[in-house]
C-alpha cells in the first residue's frame, strides 16, 4: 500500500522526488539491505566496544592491531567470495595455505631469493586451484566434495614435502612487512587493500566478472549465451588457490615459520565472512566490499571480546550467535 | 661523544622493566595459553587463576581461539599487548608464532613469562623480543624416563610399540625420541601417528598387534592415546604394559584399574604457579630465575593412591601438585 502511494507522488510531482522515491526504493530492495546490514553491524560493534573499553579499544595501537590480524582473512575471503559467486565454495583454502607456506620453507632453505619464493608460494597455490577447477568443471562432481578432498590432498602434500617440521624462516624484510606501517596502516593492511580493490574491479567491471556472475546465477543460461563455464571455475578456482598460496607469504612474515599444521579456523572464518557480507551462497550475486567488512567485523569482535577479558568459552558463543543472527537477518531481507 | 650519544640512546630504548616496584594488589597479568579444548591447558589455566587468588593479583586467562590457531593467537596476544598489564604469560602453538607479539610488548618495556612449550630463541631476537623467564617441562627426559622404566620392567631386547602424536608436532617427537632413549637396546615399531586421539589409536594398537604378536609393550605420547591401546590390548587378550604421558584424571583411574600400566605425569598446574610467581618477583623489582623445569613423575600402581589424593577443582588434573619434592626458584623470591 505504501509502495503505491510512493508511486502516486513519485509520478505526479516528477523530478525532484523520484531521486527520494529512488533511494525509499533503495531501501525496499533486499539486496540493499544485505549489503549495508554488516556495515552497520561493524559499526554497532565498534560503536559497543569503545563505549564499553574507550581506553584500551579506541587507541591507534589496538586499531593497527585489529587491522593486522584482518589483512590475511581478508586476502582468502576474496577468493572464498569468487568461488561462492559460482555458487561454489572452496574447503581447501586453508590446507593450500599450509601447502604453499611448506612450498615457500622449501624454496628459501635451498636458497632462493624472496621474491622467487613468493612467486614459487602463490604458484603452488594456484595448481591446487587449477586441480579443483578442472576437476569440478570436467567431471562436474560438486564443488563441496571436490575441494573436501584438495583439503586432504594438500594437507598431505605439506607434511611429505616438510616431512611433519616445520622451517623456520626469519627474514628481515619478510618480517618488517608484519611488523612495519605507514601512517597507522599496516603495510599488511595495504597489501589486502590492493587485493581488494583489484577484485572489486574485475567483478564489476570486467567481461569475465559478467561472465562469472552468470554462471553463478544461472548456469544453464549462460551455457546457452556461449560461456564457458569450464573456464570460468577454473580460472575462479585458481584465483582462490593463488590468494591462498600468496597469504601464506604473509602468514610467514607473521609467525616466522613455515608449519605444516593446517589452521582450519582460517577456512571457517572466510565462509562466515562470504556469508555475513551478503554473498548469496546460491551465486550470481556478490560484493567484495561486504565480506571485507564482514572480515574485520570478525576479528573486531574477537578483539574486543578478548580486551573486555571475556573468557574464552564465551567469546566462541558469541561469534557463533554474531554469524547466524547477522546471515539469518540477511537471509529475510533476501525473501 | 658518540659514546655518550649511543649510552644516551641505549638508555632511551632499552626497556625500563619495572620503574617503581608494585605493590601485590595492583599487579595484573594477562596470560595467553593454547586451546582450551584439551585438558592440559584447562590445567595450566587453573594453576594461574589460583595462584593470582592466593596472592591477590589479577590474571586475565585468554586462549587461543583453536589448537592449531597459530595467527588467532597472535592477535590475541596482540589485543592484550595495548593494555595496562604488568607481565604477559605466555604458551606459543608453535615454537615462532608469537615471536613478534611479544616482540611488540618488550619494547612497550613489559615483562614475558613463557611457560611450557619454549619461543624459539633466534626468532624472537629477530622479532625483538625478550623472554624474562621459562618454565616448562623437558619432554625429552620424561620420554625417556619412561622408557627406561618400561624396559626395567619387561627387560631389555624386546619389541616395543610407539604411538606418536600429530605428524611434526615437536613434543610428540620429543616424547617418542626421550622414550628410545630410554628404552635402548628395544626394538620399536612405529611410531605411527594417532593424532593425539583416543579411537585413533585403538585402530593404530589393533593393527600393530595383528602384525607384530610379538609386542611386548606399549608407548604413547599421550594419556589419551594410551587409554585407545589399553582397550585394543585387552581386546586382544594381552597382558602388556602401555605407558602414557600427561596424568589426566582418566588416565590416572586407569592406573587404578589396572588398564594402563603407568603414566609419565606432568603438572600443569605447576606450570601455571609459577608463572604466576615469576610474574610478580619482575612486577615487585625482583631478580626473577632465568629458567626452571618443571616436575614429571612416573605414576603406576604403587603411588596412584597418593597421585589421586590431590584433587583439582575442575578434576581433569586431579594431581596438581606433585606427589614428592620438586624445585620451586620463584616462591622464595616473592615479597609479601
Amino acid at each position: 500500500m505504501i509502495a503505491k502511494k510512493n508511486k502516486k507522488t513519485a509520478s505526479a510531482e516528477a523530478g525532484a522526488v523520484s531521486k527520494f522515491a529512488l533511494l525509499r526504493e533503495g531501501f525496499k530492495d533486499p539486496f540493499f539491505w544485505s549489503k549495508w546490514l554488516v556495515v552497520v553491524a561493524f559499526l554497532l560493534v565498534v560503536l559497543i566496544f569503545g563505549a564499553l573499553s574507550p581506553e584500551a579499544f579506541l587507541t591507534t595501537y589496538n586499531l593497527n592491531n585489529i587491522l593486522v590480524a584482518s589483512a590475511i582473512p581478508a586476502i582468502i575471503v576474496v577468493g572464498q567470495t569468487f568461488t561462492v559467486a559460482t555458487a561454489g565454495i572452496d574447503l581447501s583454502v586453508s590446507s593450500i595455505m599450509t601447502f604453499g607456506a611448506v612450498c615457500f620453507g622449501l624454496a628459501f632453505t635451498n636458497g632462493w631469493p624472496l621474491y622467487q619464493c613468493i612467486i614459487f608460494s602463490t604458484l603452488a597455490g594456484m595448481l591446487c586451484g587449477v586441480m579443483n577447477g578442472l576437476i569440478i568443471a570436467k567431471r562436474q562432481i560438486n564443488d563441496f566434495i571436490v575441494t573436501l578432498g584438495m583439503l586432504s590432498v594438500a594437507a598431505g602434500g605439506a607434511l611429505v614435502l616438510s616431512d611433519g617440521k616445520p622451517r623456520q624462516i626469519i627474514d628481515e624484510s619478510l618480517a618488517n612487512i608484519a611488523i612495519n606501517e605507514f601512517v597507522h596502516i599496516p603495510y599488511l593492511m595495504f597489501i589486502a587493500f590492493g587485493i581488494v580493490a583489484i577484485a572489486h574491479f574485475v567483478l564489476f567491471h570486467t567481461r569475465f566478472g559478467t561472465h562469472l556472475l552468470a554462471v553463478g546465477g544461472d548456469p544453464d543460461a549462460a551455457r546457452a549465451m556461449g560461456i564457458s563455464i569450464v573456464k570460468i571455475k577454473v580460472v575462479v578456482y585458481s584465483i582462490s588457490g593463488s590468494l591462498a598460496g600468496f597469504a601464506a607469504v604473509l602468514t610467514i612474515s607473521r609467525i616466522g615459520a613455515a608449519e605444516p599444521a593446517a589452521n582450519t579456523s582460517i577456512l571457517l572464518n572466510s565462509v562466515a565472512a562470504v556469508v555475513l557480507g551478503g554473498v548469496s551462497l546460491f551465486g550470481g550475486r556478490a560484493t567484495i566490499f561486504g565480506p571485507f567488512v564482514a572480515t574485520l567485523l570478525l576479528q573486531a569482535l574477537s578483539n574486543g571480546l578478548t580486551i573486555l577479558g571475556v573468557a574464552s568459552y564465551y567469546q566462541y558463543i558469541a561469534v557463533g550467535v554474531v554469524v547466524i543472527v547477522s546471515a539469518s537477518l540477511v537471509r529475510t531481507s533476501n525473501k | 661523544m658518540t659514546s655518550a650519544a649511543a649510552l644516551a640512546f641505549a638508555a632511551a630504548t632499552s626497556p625500563v622493566v619495572n620503574a617503581a616496584p608494585k605493590k601485590l594488589k595492583d599487579i595484573r597479568i594477562a596470560a595467553v595459553v593454547k586451546g582450551l579444548d584439551n585438558p592440559f591447558f584447562i590445567g595450566i589455566k587453573e594453576g594461574i587463576e589460583e595462584t593470582a587468588l592466593k596472592y591477590g593479583v589479577y590474571a586475565n586467562v585468554q586462549a587461543a581461539p583453536g589448537l592449531n590457531d597459530d595467527i588467532g593467537q597472535a592477535n590475541k596476544l596482540d589485543s592484550l599487548a595495548g593494555q595496562n598489564y604488568d607481565c604477559y604469560i605466555v604458551i606459543p602453538i608453535s615454537s615462532n608464532n608469537l615471536s613478534q607479539a611479544v616482540g611488540k610488548i618488550t619494547k612497550k618495556g613489559k615483562t614475558v613469562i613463557n611457560i611450557d612449550s619454549p619461543i624459539d630463541a633466534a626468532s624472537l631476537k629477530a622479532a625483538g623480543g625478550k623472554v624474562t623467564s621459562f618454565a616448562g617441562t623437558d619432554n625429552f627426559a620424561a620420554g625417556k624416563a619412561g622408557g627406561a622404566h618400561m624396559v626395567k620392567a619387561i627387560g631389555t631386547g624386546k619389541k616395543i610399540a610407539l604411538i606418536a602424536g600429530l605428524a611434526g608436532n615437536v613434543t610428540s617427537n620429543a616424547r617418542i625420541n626421550g622414550f628410545k632413549e630410554g628404552a635402548a637396546g628395544a626394538t620399536f615399531v612405529g611410531p605411527e601417528n594417532a593424532d593425539w586421539d583416543t579411537t585413533k589409536a585403538l585402530d593404530k594398537a589393533n593393527a600393530m598387534l595383528l602384525a607384530n604378536p610379538d609386542i611386548a609393550g606399549f608407548f604413547a605420547a599421550n594419556d589419551q592415546m594410551a587409554q585407545g591401546i589399553a582397550k585394543a590390548v585387552k581386546a586382544a587378550g594381552k597382558k602388556i604394559p602401555v605407558y602414557g604421558v600427561d596424568g589426566i584424571a582418566d588416565a590416572l583411574a586407569e592406573v587404578k584399574a589396572g588398564n594402563i600400566t603407568a603414566t609419565i605425569s606432568q603438572y600443569p598446574y605447576v606450570m601455571g604457579q609459577m608463572g604466576v610467581q615469576a610474574c610478580i618477583i619482575a612486577a615487585q623489582g625482583g631478580k626473577v630465575p632465568a629458567s626452571t623445569i618443571t616436575p614429571y613423575y612416573i605414576i603406576d600402581s604403587t603411588n596412584i593412591d597418593k597421585a589421586l589424593t590431590n584433587k583439582s577443582t575442575r578434576g581433569f588434573f586431579p594431581n596438581q601438585l606433585p606427589p614428592g619434592e620438586y624445585k620451586n626458584p620463584y616462591a622464595s623470591k616473592i615479597k609479601k
